[in-house]
């Protein structure tokens, strides 16, 4: 089964799309999931990694719930038909 | 019961506000006596301001250092054709007293900083951030966590506007958190494109400057639910608004357990806004 991953603002302009379809799977991670994705779209590895970590400002939802507050960060393991997001912050006005 | 001096001009300019249970004479005299401090007279600052203004918030302070541009003026309506050239608080002001006569207006022809924050936000009951960069946003959000003042956050990207409100009241049983919660650092600067060069759908910053007006005047009257916890993310191409729940972050630099932020001279906010390196 295939997960998508939801983009939102320059993170979606990067990667040239909102949505992005990766081959991650129930059982898999989320961590696993972010692979395939910056696998997909590379353009979004330096904007979301710092030496191979998540960058700070960079949130990670599934199901709407910030995985890294609530759950068990990369590690947390996904069940089927999750969908996953990744957001930054804006600043414009 | 606050002592109604409502007078029959002011019955009459607020009646739609007065005539409602939930506002009231009692509601529309507090607003009357509110005084609200909006930094950014731009694309947020400008819905912000022109509905504040009407409601009746009896003291607005405004805040900006630039000046009106042709280029602001597909999104940011307080200001006209004429205003081009003008510094944008004087342009506001006169906007606001040609709409309400009522209400007093501070200017400050001025950026935010960290040694001006202070005095700039004392004497405000709430804060809107209506800014167009990280270094003022996380100025402000350590500002008003520091010293408890309700901040009411938006902020936007080319068709996408992020919303919450902070009331940074600590220590009772609600979880409180506040932006770096949420985003502990800002990106590096030059990560992320601003406005003038990415473009911005002109309507979108009066989406989310409604917003924030609206959360303000709800917490003045203390009426309602306010945006706090949730991160509302509208999207208007989509016509899309989805909530994230945010929760305070004990590790939070500055409302966490054990926070290195104390002062906001601690940080350097021109860099990530992350604590100084001296």
């Amino acid at each position: 089964m295939p997960t998508e991953w939801k983009l939102f603002a320059d993170l979606a302009e990067r990667a040239g799309d909102k949505h992005v379809t990766v081959d991650a799977a129930a059982g898999d991670t989320v961590g696993d999931a972010l692979e395939a994705l910056l696998e997909a779209t590379p353009e979004l590895e330096d904007r979301v990694l710092e030496d191979g970590e998540l960058r700070s400002q960079i949130n990670v939802l599934r199901n709407g719930t910030n995985v890294l507050v609530e759950e068990e960060g990369m590690e947390t393991v996904l069940d089927a038909d999750d969908e996953l997001a990744l957001f930054p912050p804006v600043s414009g006005g | 019961m606050s002592d109604l001096r409502l007078n029959a001009t002011q019955l009459d300019r607020y009646s739609r506000h007065v005539i409602m249970d939930e506002i009231g004479p009692d509601g529309q005299q507090r607003l009357l006596e509110s005084a609200v401090l909006v930094v950014g007279a731009g694309g947020l600052g400008s819905p912000a301001i022109q509905y504040l203004a009407a409601a009746g918030v009896g003291q607005l302070g405004i805040v900006d250092d630039d000046v009106v541009e042709r280029s602001n003026l597909q999104r940011q309506i307080v200001h006209g054709d004429a205003d081009v050239g003008r510094p944008k608080v004087e342009s506001a002001a006169d906007y606001v007293a040609a709409l309400n006569p009522d209400l007093d207006v501070d200017t400050h022809d001025t950026r935010v900083t960290a040694d001006t924050v202070a005095d700039l936000v004392a004497g405000y009951d709430i804060v809107l951030d209506a800014s167009d960069n990280f270094a003022t946003r996380y100025l402000l959000n350590d500002h008003c966590v520091l010293t408890e003042t309700p901040l009411f956050h938006g902020a936007i990207y080319r068709f996408e506007g992020q919303l919450t409100s902070f009331t940074n009241e600590r220590g009772g049983d609600e979880p409180r958190p506040c932006y770096r919660c949420v985003f502990p650092e800002a990106p590096e600067p030059g990560t992320v494109p601003d406005c003038a060069t990415t473009g911005v759908l002109g309507v979108l910053p009066g989406t989310v400057g409604c917003i924030q007006a609206t959360e303000a005047v709800k917490y003045l009257l203390g009426k309602g639910d306010l945006l706090e916890g949730r991160l509302l993310m509208y999207d208007a191409m989509d016509m899309s608004f989805e909530e994230v729940p945010i929760r305070p972050n004990p590790s939070c630099p500055v409302c966490g357990d054990d926070p290195e932020i104390e002062s906001v001279g601690d940080v350097a906010y021109e860099g990530t806004c992350g604590i100084s390196a001296d």
